[in-house]
C-alpha cells in the first residue's frame, strides 16, 4: 500500500477510498463471473430438473405420449400409500441402506486400524485395496455373478467339494437382497478405510507416548485416543455412503433387475422402471420426490458437519 | 502414505529393522502375526474374485466352464483368444472410442469450470460465495434417479438424446461439484501471498491462475481428472438412458447389454469387463499418492 502525502489528507484519502472501492467491486464481479460456468451448468442440469421432477409428479405423463399432460394433484402420492411394491422397495431401501453402511463402517475401521500398522509390506496393500472402488459397477457385478455363477462359478465349485449347494445365487429370494447389499460394501470399504486411516495419522503420536507412560493398553489407547479423534471423518464417511447406498441403483439393476420377485427393488430401482419401462412418469417421480424428501435430512446433517470443518 | 516411522532406534533399517523394533515394541510377535491373518482373510474376500476374473480371460472356453475346480490353468489351457477376440470386435472398438471421446471432453469441460469456479470460491469474497459452496455439495446428495426423467425430457426436446452432448453434459454435472470441492480445498493451502505478489506485477486474475494456481496445485487437478474421468468412464445410468444405439453407446453399457443377452460366453464378457475395468484402474495408479490428501479435504465419493 502506498502511504499517504502529508499534504491534503483529506482529499488524498477519499480518492484512495474511490480507487479501493472501485478496485473491490471490479474484483468482486470477476470473481462472480469466474463461478458463473459452473453454476450455470448446476442450474440448468440438476436445479432446474430437480423442481421440474417435483412438479412432473403431480401430473400424470407418460414417456409415450410426451404432450399429454394432465394435472392430478396428490393422486400420484395417494397411489404409493397403496401400492405394496413401493412399500416393499422402501423397506429393502433402508434394509440395504442400514446394512451395507453398519458392516462397511465396522469393516473399514478394522482395515484401517489393520493397514496403519508399520509392518512390512502394508504400502502396497494400501494401493491395492482401493482397486474395487474405481472398479465400473458394472464390471464389479459381472465379477460376481462369475464368482456366484451356477455349475461353473467359483463358489459353487467349492461349495461343492464340500457337499454344499450348487446354485445361482442372485436369483435365490434369501440371498438376492444380501448379496446385492455386500456389492455395496465390497465396492466402498476401501474407500471409508483408506478415509479413517489418513485420519488416524494424522493423530500426533505423543498422544499415544503419553498414554503408553500411563500404562494403557492398546484397547484403552484405541478407545481414549484414536475413536475420539476419528470421530469427525466418522460421521462424514457414514452420512455419505448412507447417501450413496439410498441412492442405490446401478449394481442392483445390473445384478438382478430387482428380482427375484421384486425382492432387491429399492427405491431408485423403482423410479428407473416405473419411468422408463413403464413410462409412467408422473408416478415414477413421486417415488423419486419421496426419496428426495428422506435424503434431504442427511443432506442437511452432512452440510451441518462440513460446515463446522 | 506410509505410518510415521516410530523405528530404528539401534541404527537398524528396512524391513528386519523395522520387524525388530516393532517386535521390540510391542514385544509380540502374535499381535504381527494377528494383522497378517486378519489381512490375509480380509484380502481372500477382496481379491480373489479380481484375480480370478483376470485368471478367467485366459482360459481356453472349455476349462472357463468346467464343472471341476481348476485354479491355475496348464499352458495348453492358456489362450489369449478371448482378447484377439473382443479386441478385434467393431462394437467393442466403437463403445471404446465412444468412452473415451465423453470421458476425456468431461474431464477437459469439467476441469475448466472447477478451476475457475474454485479459484472464484478460493479467492474472492462476494455475497452468496458460502451459500454457493454449500449449493454445489447438495446437489451430489440428489437422488439421480429423480432428475434423470426431466433431464431425459429436457435432452429429448433439445434434440440430443443419442448424441455426445447430452451425455457429455450429464456427467460434467455429476463430477462437478466433488471437482470443485476437491480444487478448492487444493487451491485454499496455497498462500495467497503468492498470487497477490503476482498481482502487484501486474498479472490479471487469469494470468495468477495460469502461471501461479494452476503449476501449484496439479496434483489437485490430478485427483480431480481422475475422479471426473471415472464417475464418465463407469456411469451406467444416463448412458443406459441417452445413448439409443451404437453411435454413442459406451463400454459399461454395452457390456450390460452384451452380459444380459449372451450369459453363455463368459470367456469374452470377462475379458471385455476386464478391458472396461483397465483404464480406471491405470488412471488411479498414476494418482493414488495424491488421493489421501484429497481424501482428507473433503469427502469423496463414486456411486
Amino acid at each position: 500500500m502506498a502511504t499517504p502525502h502529508k499534504e491534503q489528507p483529506r482529499l488524498q484519502q477519499l480518492r484512495r477510498f474511490v480507487t479501493e472501492a472501485k478496485w473491490f467491486t471490479q474484483e468482486t464481479w470477476i470473481g462472480i463471473g469466474l463461478v458463473v460456468p459452473a453454476t450455470l451448468m448446476m442450474m440448468v442440469i440438476i436445479v432446474y430438473p430437480t423442481v421440474r421432477a417435483i412438479w412432473i409428479s403431480f401430473h400424470s405423463r407418460s414417456f409415450l405420449q410426451l404432450d399429454q399432460v394432465q394435472w392430478v394433484g396428490l393422486a400420484n402420492y395417494q397411489q404409493l400409500l397403496e401400492d405394496p411394491v413401493f412399500s416393499q422397495a422402501l423397506l429393502q431401501t433402508v434394509f440395504l441402506t442400514v446394512g451395507a453402511v453398519v458392516t462397511m463402517y465396522l469393516l473399514g475401521l478394522g482395515l484401517a486400524l489393520l493397514l496403519k500398522e508399520n509392518l512390512p509390506g502394508l504400502g502396497p496393500l494400501r494401493s491395492i485395496s482401493m482397486v474395487s472402488w474405481v472398479i465400473p459397477p458394472v464390471v464389479i457385478v459381472i465379477i460376481w455373478s462369475w464368482m456366484l455363477e451356477a455349475d461353473y462359478g467359483l463358489i459353487n465349485l467349492i461349495s461343492q467339494m464340500f457337499g454344499g449347494p450348487n446354485r445361482s445365487w442372485f436369483g435365490t429370494k434369501t440371498w438376492a437382497l444380501p448379496l446385492v447389499t455386500m456389492l455395496r460394501v465390497w465396492k466402498d470399504v476401501p474407500f471409508v478405510a483408506i478415509a479413517l486411516m489418513a485420519s488416524m495419522q494424522s493423530i500426533p503420536q505423543e498422544y499415544y507416548e503419553a498414554a503408553e507412560i500411563d500404562g494403557a493398553g492398546r484397547l484403552q489407547k484405541f478407545r481414549h485416543i484414536t475413536l475420539p479423534n476419528i470421530t469427525y471423518i466418522s460421521m462424514i464417511m457414514i452420512v455419505i455412503e448412507t447417501i450413496a447406498a439410498f441412492n442405490s441403483f446401478q449394481m442392483i439393476y445390473i445384478a438382478t433387475g430387482g428380482g427375484p420377485v421384486n425382492r432387491t427393488e429399492v427405491l431408485g430401482t423403482y423410479v428407473y422402471q416405473q419411468a422408463f419401462q413403464e413410462y409412467a412418469l408422473g408416478y415414477a417421480s413421486a417415488v423419486g420426490t419421496v426419496m428426495l424428501v428422506l435424503l434431504t435430512i442427511f443432506t442437511v446433517v452432512y452440510i451441518k458437519l462440513e460446515d463446522t470443518e | 502414505m506410509a505410518a510415521p516411522s516410530k523405528t530404528v532406534q539401534d541404527g537398524r533399517t528396512g524391513i528386519v529393522g523395522r520387524f525388530d523394533a516393532f517386535i521390540g515394541e510391542d514385544n509380540s510377535i502374535k499381535h504381527a502375526l494377528g494383522v497378517y491373518g486378519a489381512l490375509t482373510l480380509y484380502f481372500i474376500w477382496f481379491l480373489v474374485p479380481i484375480l480370478w476374473l483376470a485368471l478367467s480371460t485366459i482360459k481356453t472356453g472349455s476349462i472357463i466352464q468346467a464343472d471341476e475346480l481348476i485354479i491355475i490353468p496348464s499352458i495348453e489351457q492358456i489362450t489369449f483368444a478371448n482378447y484377439e477376440m473382443v479386441l478385434t470386435n467393431p462394437q467393442f472398438q466403437t463403445m471404446f472410442f465412444n468412452s473415451i471421446v465423453i470421458s476425456v471432453s468431461t474431464t477437459i469441460l469439467t476441469l475448466i469450470a472447477g478451476v475457475l469456479g474454485a479459484y472464484s470460491l478460493s479467492r474472492f469474497s462476494y455475497p452468496g460465495r458460502k451459500s454457493l459452496l454449500i449449493a454445489f455439495m447438495a446437489t451430489k446428495m440428489l437422488p439421480p434417479a429423480l432428475i434423470l426423467i426431466p433431464f431425459f425430457i429436457m435432452m429429448y426436446t433439445l434434440n440430443l438424446v443419442n448424441s455426445y452432448t447430452g451425455i457429455i453434459l450429464a456427467h460434467c454435472v455429476r463430477a462437478l461439484p466433488l471437482a470443485l470441492w476437491l480444487l478448492k480445498g487444493f487451491f485454499d493451502d496455497i498462500p495467497e501471498a503468492l498470487d497477490e505478489a503476482a498481482r502487484i506485477d501486474g498479472c490479471s486474475h487469469l494470468k495468477v491462475l495460469y502461471h501461479v494456481i494452476v503449476p501449484l496445485a496439479k496434483p489437485g487437478i490430478a485427483v480431480a481428472a481422475f475422479y471426473t474421468f471415472v464417475t464418465s468412464w463407469n456411469d451406467f445410468l444416463f448412458v443406459s438412458i441417452l445413448s439409443q444405439g451404437d453411435s454413442t453407446r459406451t463400454l459399461p453399457f454395452g457390456l450390460y447389454l452384451f452380459q444380459s443377452a449372451n450369459t453363455v460366453n463368459w470367456g469374452a464378457t470377462l475379458t471385455a469387463a476386464t478391458l472396461t475395468a483397465i483404464p480406471s484402474i491405470v488412471f488411479f495408479a498414476l494418482v493414488q499418492k495424491y488421493i489421501v490428501k484429497g481424501l482428507a479435504s473433503g469427502g469423496m465419493h463414486g456411486s
